[in-house]
């Protein structure tokens, strides 16, 4: 990099020309290649890319943990003077924990289950000896309660399983700062937590680095968690650096195209809602055979022959000393052109298909005080227990529609009971009580043999795109089984699964692999070709984007969205992810606690929630661009346990307008003149 | 200036329908690679490699015997009675003057029929009553779990005696016996890799496009469970005969004068003090199957079950 070679004295660490190969069957993947940013002192920097673009990688190889088939073959990692990557064991152990600590993705598996916050606490300070236990206990107290855990004295002595996801991360949070450490690593520190516990977990690290004056590297794909946190961005793709810099220049005059279009793409920032999403075409290169040229060249839409020759050299960009990887900003190809305003755009979204709108359709779906319950102890142990509530309630009550050839979201963050919902629906899980109606006919408690000719007529997509794809068979007999399972005789299933890969836009010759050789993307396609094979009237997709990259996302979206108007689908989407259901559905219904809180046509919710609940599920979305960070956080707490219901309105433990009358009184639901249903006593208008 | 259609949002795809950067070669190749890859680690292996050789050897022997062997097994010659191993006799005679070269060839036919028919009956009935056990409801895993226990609590010796009270021995029983006592093994193997795939997506995905319980038994649960229950299967091999040797070393298995290296080295064992030779004789294949089939075992549980692998 042609940098000048002095550190700045600011720098706090310094990566430069830092490369790595993995050693796999399939050849060595070249996963970083001469990867430089610097990290300055008492800044959060943001390594944001996509899956597979090696900011993971980044991360651990700074603390020398990268997998053993891994190989560090150029670079090097200057800490306090040192590279990293040339010192021993002991050394790196003496640095790991004391100045550079983790707060790792996931709390759940991240602390040891067996010990208590106390023993765990103290045995990370196991290096200072001329501490006293005594001292190391009150600093782990002391450090509990700066991250927010209410009663640090009695907690301090609990395990981890009595923590609840973001308590306990709060915890992690608290474990990697007990050693008030000169770097702070996270790696996708809100990822595993809701929106809501997100937001908070947001806002007390802006607190806690001010406070500490620490310096942060954040690892995400969350482009709103980077825009809302960091000082500096470094955007990867495929193991390089292609752009460094600023937030706000970043944000708001991103200058290699590949970060211009990964910020189009992202839901969140478009505001008009199109109900079509831009893509970036194709995938990430295959690292283990790199081509000449510029590594995003394949997919760049301004890619002109010289791209493909020879890679592109850094450019200065922006204010501070950013770098963009990229001919058009300079040099022989440089563009004066580039990059066009921001409100023009650089990849493709076409324009929404239309779709028939019938007018006043019927109901396809109907869902009547629906109840799902889950035992949670035996009969015979009840007994013997005493205990006479044997049950959680799910799903509470619940009253859902869903019109022909409309689409419903369904959200709610993890334990809201939307996923036992929509498998109550196709008779996966049983459920009590309560209706559900499918075009008039009533299939709730239905027995299976009955109920398997109605399961052409309504399919399911299932969370993880390729773990839902039975993995020794091809893609050509699960796209078919569907038919074979309901008999259908007369066709010529190759030429079907044909059809259908073509349907869902899935290349020929995928048909003969196997789903752990797809990408996220292809599984999810294959997925939706199973569910269309017996051209249902109805598909239930639960988190349909899961797992998907922001630049894939859309182009399955677009695909549902293209099939619905051809076909005349009803959608039933279950989703916490906001942004993008604003995009596809007609209508939303929020749920929290197995109860739907609120329900109305999408826009309306959007703009003007009434439950309090929705409100902050709106507010809780971190939002790309720097300059709308938030400065409060709506709601505290997080959902509370089925088991402990409150005996009133479900949402009163962290509601902010909650009365006394919504401790002792549940809400009943209630319809405005406009249809929004909603079950507040304190509706915001 | 640009390959692609810019135009629609779909990804790069060339006249052949693949991603720009693969051609249908290349994903052949990938497949093959994958495969020429696991070969190479096979044979790179010297565990694997040693495991291979002597279990042809005891297949080749068993199978061909009748051409290898120089004598009839059972060819009574008494003034040659307990000769030493010479060029004549390669491992000498029995106290009936037999070879103990051809007895050995002849009892490895006992031998691989035992294994074969034994592990491969076994297998199927464990497979099958294991996935009934994982997959069916509540009450039936429970019984089925205690009929595997009691089955296993029982010493497979003292049922073999007990039983050889009523039938008197014979092949079919030394057979019966092997089986019985190795099903509960494959069938709690099965099960348990059944209930971890109960629960996931995949076959929850399965139910929703309403298949029935055969149809996920056969099609999706059982190539998932299978391969860990083949390397046990190859593992069990050496149980297998070795159980059997044991039984008819007590007169309990086959009947004299049928050939098998149990009753070879029971014959042995009485004349032990004139020659060691039969001893001997009668050991070495049983240790060299033994050795053989857990070497094959191990290498391929090393190289196909992933959970074996190796990095973070």
């Amino acid at each position: 990099m042609a940098r000048d070679m002095t550190t700045p004295p600011e720098t706090l660490l310094d990566i430069r020309g830092l490369s790595v190969d993995f050693r796999t069957p399939r050849g060595r993947v070249r996963a970083l290649r001469g990867v430089s940013f610097p990290i300055r002192k008492g800044r959060i920097i943001g390594v944001v890319g996509e899956s597979g673009s090696g900011k993971s990688t980044v991360l651990w190889s700074i603390l020398g943990l990268l997998a053993k088939n891994a190989e560090v073959t150029d670079g090097e990692v200057l800490f306090a003077g040192r590279d990293l990557l040339h010192v021993n064991e002991p050394q790196l152990r003496a640095l790991r924990g004391e100045d550079i600590s983790v707060v790792f993705q996931d709390p759940m598996t991240s602390q040891i289950p067996v010990l208590t916050y106390a023993t765990q606490m103290r045995d990370i300070l196991y290096r200072r000896r001329g501490m006293s236990e005594e001292a190391k206990r009150r600093r782990a107290i002391d450090m509990l309660s700066r991250v927010g855990i209410p009663d640090p004295d009695r907690r301090v002595d609990q395990y981890p399983h009595h923590f609840s996801g973001g308590m306990r991360q709060r915890a992690g949070i608290a474990m990697a700062l007990l050693t008030e450490p000169q770097l702070l690593l996270a790696d996708e520190p809100t990822t595993a937590l809701d929106v809501t516990m997100e937001a908070q977990i947001i806002h007390l690290l802006q607190e806690l680095q001010r406070e500490f004056d620490a310096t942060v590297v954040l690892v995400s794909h969350n482009l709103g968690l980077i825009a809302e946190l960091c000082d500096d961005v470094v955007v990867m793709y495929a193991g390089e650096v292609v752009e460094t810099g600023d937030v706000h220049d970043i944000f708001h005059a991103p200058q290699h195209p590949y970060t211009r279009a990964l910020l189009e793409c992202d839901p969140a920032r478009i505001d008009e809602v199109t109900g079509k999403l831009p893509v970036i075409p194709g995938d990430i290169p295959d690292l283990t055979r790199l081509r000449p040229g510029c590594i995003y060249a394949p997919r760049c839409q301004r890619a002109f022959p010289a791209c493909h020759v020879e890679a592109p050299p850094d450019f200065p960009t922006g204010r501070a000393d950013g770098v963009a990887r990229c001919y058009l900003l300079g040099g022989q190809y440089h563009d004066p052109d580039w990059p066009p305003p921001l409100d023009r755009f650089t990849v493709e979204r076409g324009t929404a298909p239309a779709r028939p709108r019938i007018e006043a359709p019927s109901r396809l779906l109907e869902v009547e005080k629906l109840n799902v319950q889950f035992q949670t102890v035996g009969a015979i142990q009840a007994r013997l227990k005493g205990i006479t509530q044997r049950h959680v309630d799910a799903v509470l009550d619940v009253d859902l529609d869903v019109r022909h050839g409309e689409t419903v979201g369904l959200v709610g963050e993890s334990g809201s009971g939307k996923t036992t919902l929509g498998r109550a629906v196709v008779n996966l899980v049983p459920s009590q009580s309560g209706s559900i109606r499918f075009e008039g006919q009533e299939i709730a408690r239905m027995p299976e043999a009955r109920f398997k000719p109605l399961r052409r007529d309504m399919a399911m997509m299932f969370q993880d795109p390729v773990g839902s794809l039975s993995p020794r068979k091809s893609i050509r007999a699960l796209i078919v089984e569907p038919l074979q399972i309901h008999g259908k005789t007369g066709v010529n299933l190759d030429a079907e699964a044909e059809r259908l890969a073509a349907m869902v836009r899935l290349p020929k010759a995928f048909l003969s692999r196997y789903p752990h050789e797809l990408s996220g993307g292809q599984a999810r396609r294959v997925g939706v070709a199973r569910a269309l094979a017996l051209n249902p009237k109805l598909i239930i997709a639960d988190e349909p984007t899961a797992g998907l990259d922001v630049s894939v996302q859309g182009e399955i979206l677009n695909l549902m969205a293209d099939l619905q108007a051809e076909h005349g689908l009803s959608y039933l989407i279950i989703t916490h992810n906001l942004p993008v259901v604003r995009h596809i559905a007609d209508r939303l219904a929020i749920m929290y606690l197995g109860r739907i809180v609120e329900q109305g046509v999408t826009e309306e919710v959007f703009a003007a929630p009434r439950h309090p609940y929705t409100r902050a599920l709106v507010e809780g979305v971190p939002r790309p661009d720097p300059d709308r960070r938030r400065t409060h956080v709506s709601i505290s707490g997080e959902v509370p346990s089925l088991l402990s219901r409150p005996k009133g309105c479900d949402f009163v433990t962290r509601c902010p307008l909650a009365t006394q009358r919504c401790r002792t009184e549940k809400p009943p639901q209630e319809t405005a003149d406009d249809g929004r249903q909603f079950a507040c006593f304190h509706p915001l208008d | 200036m640009n390959r692609f259609e810019t135009q629609t949002g779909q990804p790069g795809i060339d006249a052949s329908g693949l991603p720009e950067h693969l051609s249908e070669d290349e994903v052949r190749e990938s497949a093959a690679r994958e495969r020429r890859e696991k070969l190479r680690m096979f044979l790179t292996n010297w565990q694997g490699v040693t495991g291979l050789i002597l279990v042809t050897l005891f297949f080749a022997s068993a199978i061909f015997a009748p051409w290898i062997a120089p004598y009839d097994p059972n060819a009574l010659d008494i003034p040659s009675r307990l000769v030493d191993p010479s060029l004549e006799h390669l491992a000498g005679t029995d106290q009936l003057g037999r070879d103990t070269f051809s007895r050995i060839l002849y009892g490895g036919r006992v031998a691989l029929k035992i294994a074969a028919i034994g592990v491969s009956v076994a297998l199927v009935s464990g497979l099958i009553l294991g996935m009934i056990a994982g997959f069916g409801p509540r009450w039936l895993d429970n019984l089925l779990l205690l009929v595997f226990d009691t089955v296993r609590a029982f010493p497979t010796i003292v049922l073999a005696l007990a039983t050889v009270a009523l039938t008197g021995p014979s092949l079919e029983l030394v057979l019966a016996i092997v089986i019985i006592t190795s099903i509960p093994q494959y069938a709690r193997v099965t099960r348990t890799a059944t209930l971890s795939l109960k629960n996931t997506d995949f076959i929850l995905a399965e139910r929703s496009l309403g298949a029935g319980m055969p149809r996920m038994l056969w099609h999706h649960v059982m190539p998932n469970v299978i391969g860990p229950l083949m390397i046990l299967a190859a593992m069990e091999v050496p149980v297998v005969v070795t159980v059997e040797a044991g039984l008819s070393f007590l007169g309990l298995g086959v009947l004299p004068p049928t050939a098998s290296w149990g009753t070879i080295l029971n014959e042995g064992y009485l004349v032990i003090r004139d020659t060691p030779w039969m001893v001997v004789a009668g050991g070495v294949p049983l240790i060299l199957t033994t050795l053989g089939f857990t070497f094959l075992g191990e290498a391929l549980r090393d190289i196909f079950d992933p959970r074996m692998g190796k990095g973070r």
